[in-house]
């Protein structure tokens, strides 16, 4: 089956902000006009690190919010490519392939929202989250980090809104509740709840577990996973995760076109977990 | 001067242009054809077919070189009925020539192919991948130049379509290989497949692609690798050569002619810019406007040129 690429387009808008958030996560917005009018939430894009060939590949990015013409990202310099992006200015020129990928579904029943977010895996929330507001669904943020630096600020999930409650835990206990944000999961779910996840996969896999493991059925759990890309289009097949049942009988499908955002059932859990952690160039 | 970039491959296929995708960078063209006007290239190679489905290599398949990246893809793709029956029904409508790429373990499995493939129309040509670096056997038939001979000599009596042989870098002597396949009836060659690379996992002391833990490296940091193979099949055969690896700009592009080829294909930068080969065709035309040549194999240097040629 071949992905749909349409309203997918390459360009290129100045920077707007490049915002330290503390702990060494940067936020990171330009004015590309075509994603922010077009990204759905859990979509990315594939952005450009510079202009030479190294790093060569582009980098995907969920798209994070996005505010008339501008779109935002969010990222840690922990790779070439990444300190590329951390070190850019307002001005400097920004190239973004998007918006790529299948986003979170928000046309389901109108119940409550849980949203689940370890470390980076805070970025596709705020975007998700305005948009789940707009139907006037109540949404709870389990905000895990393994400390109080790498937590994204709180109130960019909410921007001041009533119906967005966040719930802050960092592995060492420095803010928030001590634990994993998984931990959480069976105190906040209820059934029917409509459940998104974006973190590390070994998180997501805990997750799928927590949710087993509670007894509350959601009426929607969904996962935006990540894998190391070559192209983000869906030509290379270099982004294989493994799931229970794929298009054309395949044992994988691709993080960038099949997902990243995937249901949960969907996804072969211990299969991924057996895979080599994704290494960080 | 008119400038006329069209090229023969033989066996009357002649491409509009001589800028193709290259395989295993494009898929079937149903994914670029959104993002470009695949009509604007010369041709487009498909995915590596082969005789079954393959479901591909377990991840990570791919990882990040200086200037280039490996591949351990494992030749997925839905098989060779699967590409006669669904998807060569819509190859008419990319607008450039399409050319199959074929990839077996015998020359058996090839036959097998380009006899179902036959059978179809909207397929311009075959690309007998005999390199592949991530399967066993593919290697062992483009490193020996009577097994790559064997394998186009079966192919090339079964088929009246042009045959292009993909050749292997990985190898020592490429023009003998290239010389083989060309007295075994291929219409053209292209040079070349991808280098065996590694990659390295400091943490965890280990190769980061699976299995013996090699691919096929490409991108740019492979040009000047890929120029000096061209230039060394340039000298071993008659036949068009088509020049690839590393190939993102003009400039590159007309290195490649400068060093013997007919023809280039743009692989690797198609993922960094999908208009990559857009780009270059334009510039191809712009570039022999501007130096009065009226075909891009024109800029050929002397030395490269075969004897009685």
């Amino acid at each position: 089956m071949t992905a749909s690429l349409a309203g997918v387009v390459d360009e290129r808008g100045e920077v707007v902000a490049v915002e330290a958030l503390g702990g060494g996560m940067v936020e990171i917005s330009a004015r590309l006009p075509h994603i922010a009018a077009t990204a759905r939430p859990g979509q990315f894009a594939q952005i450009r690190c510079g202009s030479g060939f190294h790093p060569l590949l582009r980098r995907p990015f969920s798209v994070a919010w996005t505010e008339d013409d501008v779109a935002a990202f969010v990222l840690a310099p922990v790779g070439a490519g990444t300190r590329i992006l951390a070190s850019m200015r307002p001005g400097d020129s920004l190239n973004a392939l998007g918006p790529l990928g299948a986003g979170f579904t928000v046309d389901g029943e109108p119940t409550a929202a849980l949203c689940v977010a370890g470390g980076l895996g805070c970025a596709p929330f705020p975007l998700l989250i305005r948009v789940l507001r707009r139907q006037g669904r109540p949404v709870t943020v389990l905000n895990g980090a393994a400390t109080a630096g790498l937590l994204y600020p709180p109130e960019r999930f909410s921007r001041g809104d009533g119906g967005v409650t966040v719930v802050a835990l960092t592995a060492d206990g420095s803010r928030g509740m001590r634990g994993l944000v998984t931990e959480a999961v069976a105190g906040n779910l209820s059934a029917g709840m409509a459940v998104y996840g974006c973190g590390p996969n070994p998180m997501l896999a805990a997750l799928a577990a927590a949710i087993d493991a509670c007894g509350a059925a959601p009426g929607l759990a969904e996962v935006s996973l990540e894998a190391p890309m070559g192209c983000g289009f869906g030509t290379c097949l270099g982004c294989a995760l493994p799931v229970h049942s794929a298009a054309d009988g395949a044992a994988w499908a691709l993080c960038c076109t099949d997902g990243p955002v995937m249901p949960m059932a969907t996804v072969a859990w211990e299969q991924l977990m057996n895979l080599p952690a994704p290494h960080v160039a | 001067m008119t400038v006329d970039l069209g090229v023969d491959l033989g066996r009357g296929l002649r491409l509009a242009n001589p800028v193709g995708l290259a395989s295993g960078t494009a898929g079937f063209g149903f994914e670029l054809e959104q993002l470009i006007h695949l009509g604007t290239v010369g041709a487009l190679y498909t995915k590596g077919t082969t005789r079954d489905p393959r479901a591909g290599n377990p991840p990570p398949r791919v990882a990040e070189t200086p200037g280039g990246m490996l591949n351990s893809i494992g030749l997925q793709n839905p098989g060779v009925e699967h590409v006669a029956r669904e998807y060569a029904p819509h190859f008419d409508r990319m607008g450039c020539a399409v050319i199959v790429n074929i990839a077996g373990a015998d020359a058996d499995d090839y036959v097998h192919c380009v006899r179902v493939l036959d059978h179809a129309a909207g397929i311009d040509g075959y690309e007998l991948n005999i390199s592949c670096p991530n399967i066993a056997h593919g290697l062992d038939l483009g490193r020996d130049p009577h097994a790559a001979a064997r394998v186009t000599a079966a192919v090339r009596a079964v088929t009246e379509r042009c045959v292009v042989v993909k050749l292997s870098p990985n190898v020592t002597d490429i023009g003998a290989v290239a010389a083989a396949v060309e007295s075994a009836g291929a219409d053209a060659v292209s040079a070349v497949n991808t280098f065996l690379g590694m990659k390295i996992d400091r943490r965890s002391r280990r190769p980061i692609l699976p299995g013996a833990g090699v691919g096929g490296l490409s991108g740019p940091a492979i040009k000047p690798l890929a120029l000096a193979a061209v230039a060394a099949v340039r000298r071993a055969v008659r036949i068009p050569v088509i020049g690839v690896g590393g190939i993102t700009d003009t400039d590159d592009a007309l290195d490649f002619f400068v060093a013997g080829a007919d023809a280039i294909q743009v692989g690797t930068a198609t993922f960094v810019d999908p208009s990559a080969s857009i780009r270059i065709v334009a510039g191809l035309t712009d570039h022999l406007a501007r130096t009065g040549l009226s075909h891009p194999p024109d800029l050929r240097w002397h030395h490269v040129e075969i004897a009685g040629c």
